[in-house]
């Protein structure tokens, strides 16, 4: 195994942090359409997703753990907003199944990309990890896009807007997904992690071929302005009350057993 | 714009200029956020096929396996009744693959034919156990035995 | 999770059928054969066995609400990951539920319109709000293992669709109640503000635990043709029997108090004795005047407009119904 020079801890930590949230809080939105999906089966299939993501979540905390940091139910329950490293687009509550669908393609791409990338990284926890969920993000990709490509070209006038007016909506907030870190360079001279750059160069390619088959107008990354804050700790309005309604149990005895 | 710009038109209309009507208080806040009017609507029942077709499907759980039928899924068409049906049969222990077919695809007979089955029990001619080999062997044997033994005495 | 209404349809004793197929239908169940969709059977089988799946399935996509009113709140990761699964199986018993249902004549989108109108009944413990999250706690366990008794039993009748799905659903509830039970042995063991929330949530729930069955065997006619005929498997009583047998030495154990002063174990009979447990709240809460009927049915039709544009768009006009196979 290779040791890690010490140095490199915040750079890994902020990476492990920037990915866990992101599954973290995603998993959780997913999971609030538990009973209230469009038909039964569907809501079976997104429920998955949604365990998937958290399950990502606490594989992430733990390496974290073992670097320091407090156990994943501490982390993942017990911080505050500042202190967490996802991007905006996983903090928007759900809305409609249009939004919900678009947010899903747009961020499983990237996390397929991203896995991919880490297969052959120095960090072994995380090429381990990439390698043990290849095919759980293989599905979510796979579901994403025929939901996507259905509603947007072989569905009705109604969902082809819908669908169009979602990309439009979730765009610059996925450009989020990629925003730089002051680690960035040194994770890809370190061989741990190529870059945000690369990944959404990787990402666009994806999606503008996917986003092609639905027959929908992919915005114009040029002209759109990218949500970035989130992975400084500068979020929007909607995480901190999603944060105290995860923890309100949690919370009310916080050293008890749950 | 107020926090629930995301909702579905359905619900809550758009932003600011929803009128404000008397929502359900639930304990559950994901249906507080749904913003669901205290007064029902008037029902408009669904038409046939609103939940789609129903597909069959078969399961198999490890390569060699004959695939199995463990059930069906409503799906509106077979790409889609392949990603719905994955969760539905396949989310606890392994699974190698699915196939899916269209319900309406499959014949069978009718309940009333399933007589047709019923066969008279005489045709032992294809079954293993009309042949008792082992017994012809044995009384082989045995000629072979004394044909030797009437030579040998010549 | 599915308690016992049969008592809500009385058996239709006027149905005029040929004698000589019935004598036919009910040696094959006395021969423990099982029937078949498509086999011939009387209509009054038909009526009562699609009652019970469909009402079974309603009470599974309806059991996902009170339980998911604390899917956003769970505390760490073991217990929102499992309370996820669990919330996501109860809807996959009512995917299975109604293609079994199905399999008699009626189509889904018939069946969930008459839930969503209100029409249908489905199980009345759903009509109880889940206060905090010791309530989920006790549902997960003590539901869930009413629900265990009364389906395992149900997975050795007569109807086969029914019995196969009741099958696969047993096995993973098996994992509910597990789940359950080590939620409120968790709790039962914490500080003393989660046993104090545990013994309210108890409290709160006995009533409805008790109506779970269904009324008193005296209360219900006509079920001796249902036990013949293999759609009922135990009478209500007998099964409220086994659940108190099973479940109140385990209750006591964990030091919990159950809200009862006359509930104990007659040593002569054999039998539990317990206080009336008020069966016109029962009949009030059936009739569409518990704590949350109103909500539960507000919420499914919620769910239904906001999916309604995505099983629009993908519905195909010349489609062709037919009743799945299971």
């Amino acid at each position: 195994m290779t040791v890690l020079p010490v140095e490199l801890q915040p750079a890994l930590k902020d990476l492990l942090y920037r990915m866990a949230d992101d599954a973290l809080i995603l998993g959780h939105r997913h999971s609030e359409w538990t009973g209230l999906g469009p038909i039964l089966e569907e809501d079976i299939a997104f429920s998955s997703i949604a365990q998937d993501k958290i399950g990502h979540a606490y594989a992430l905390y733990q390496p974290l753990h073992e670097l320091g940091e407090p156990d994943p139910d501490r982390i993942a329950f017990f911080r505050d907003a500042p202190d967490f490293r996802c991007c905006h687009l996983v903090e928007y509550p759900n809305g409609g199944y249009d939004f919900s669908l678009m947010r899903h393609l747009l961020f499983d791409v990237a996390e397929q990309w991203r896995y991919h990338l880490l297969e052959s990284s120095r960090y072994e926890p995380l090429a381990r990890l990439a390698r043990k969920v290849r095919g759980e993000i293989k599905y979510h990709v796979f579901h994403a896009t025929q939901w996507v490509i259905q509603l947007g070209a072989r569905g009705t006038e109604e969902s082809h807007q819908r669908m169009q007016q979602a990309l439009e909506r979730v765009f610059p907030l996925a450009l989020g997904i990629f925003e730089v870190t002051p680690y960035d360079e040194l994770l890809a001279a370190e061989g741990i992690f190529p870059g945000e750059r690369v990944l959404q160069e990787r990402w666009l390619e994806t999606i503008s071929s996917v986003i092609e088959q639905a027959t929908l107008q992919l915005p114009d990354p040029q002209t759109v302005v990218p949500a970035y804050g989130g992975r400084r700790g500068i979020h929007t309005e909607y995480l901190q009350p999603l944060l105290d309604e995860m923890g309100e149990v949690i919370r009310s005895e916080p050293d008890a057993e749950w | 714009m107020g926090g629930m710009w995301h909702l579905s038109s359905e619900l809550a209309g758009s932003g600011m200029s929803a009128p404000r009507t008397v929502t359900i208080q639930s304990l559950d806040p994901r249906i507080n956020r749904l913003r669901i009017p205290a007064e029902l609507p008037e029902f408009t029942p669904k038409p046939m096929l609103d939940e789609w077709e129903p597909y069959e499907v078969f399961w198999k759980e490890k390569p060699g396996d004959q695939p199995v039928h463990v059930g069906t899924v409503r799906a509106p068409n077979p790409e889609m009744a392949l990603v719905l049906a994955k969760e539905g049969y396949c989310r606890r222990g392994k699974t190698y693959t699915i196939w899916i077919v269209r319900t309406a695809d499959i014949y069978t007979f009718s309940p009333d034919d399933t007589d047709i089955f019923a066969t008279v029990p005489e045709k032992t001619y294809r079954e293993p156990d009309a042949y008792k080999v082992v017994q012809k062997i044995l009384r082989l044997k045995r000629q072979q035995q004394r044909e030797r033994s009437s030579e040998e005495g010549e | 999770m599915y308690g016992n209404l049969s008592i809500v349809e009385p058996l239709n004793t006027e149905e005029r059928e040929d004698p000589e197929r019935v004598a036919e239908f009910e040696e094959r169940i006395a021969r423990g054969e099982k029937i078949e969709p498509g086999d011939w059977m009387p209509r009054e089988y038909r009526r009562q066995v699609l009652r019970m799946v469909e009402q079974h399935a309603h009470s599974e996509i309806i059991g996902a609400l009170p339980e998911g009113t604390w899917i956003t709140r769970a505390p760490g990761f073991k217990r929102k990951l499992a309370l996820m699964a669990k919330v996501q199986d109860e809807v996959g018993h009512a995917q299975l539920l109604y293609s079994a249902a199905e399999t008699l004549g009626k189509p889904r989108e018939q069946m969930i319109n008459d839930l969503l109108s209100g029409k249908a009944k489905y199980s009345n413990v759903f009509n109880y709000p889940a206060l905090t999250w010791a309530d989920t706690a006790i549902i997960a366990w003590l539901i869930d293992a009413a629900a265990i008794i009364n389906q395992t039993l149900n997975s050795k009748g007569s109807y086969g669709p029914y019995a196969r799905a009741l099958e696969r659903i047993c096995k993973e509830e098996a994992f509910h109640l597990k789940y359950g039970y080590d939620n409120v042995v968790t709790l039962a063991s914490g500080t003393k503000r989660q046993r104090q929330m545990l013994q309210e949530a108890l409290n709160r729930w006995w009533k409805p635990i008790m109506h779970f069955f269904g009324p008193p065997d005296s209360m219900s006619v006509h079920s001796e043709k249902l036990l013949r005929w293999k759609v009922k498997m135990a009478s209500n009583d007998e099964m409220r029997q086994m659940f108190l047998d099973a479940y109140v030495p385990k209750i006591w154990e964990l030091g919990l108090t159950i809200p009862d002063p006359k509930l104990r174990k007659n040593p002569e009979t054999g039998k539990w004795e317990y206080s009336d447990p008020d069966w016109d709240e029962f009949w009030r809460v059936i009739n569409g005047n518990g704590p949350c009927n109103r909500e539960r049915l507000a919420v499914r039709r919620t769910a239904d407009e906001l999916g309604a544009w995505v099983r629009r768009a993908l519905l195909k006009p010349n489609g062709r119904y037919v009743a799945p196979l299971f």
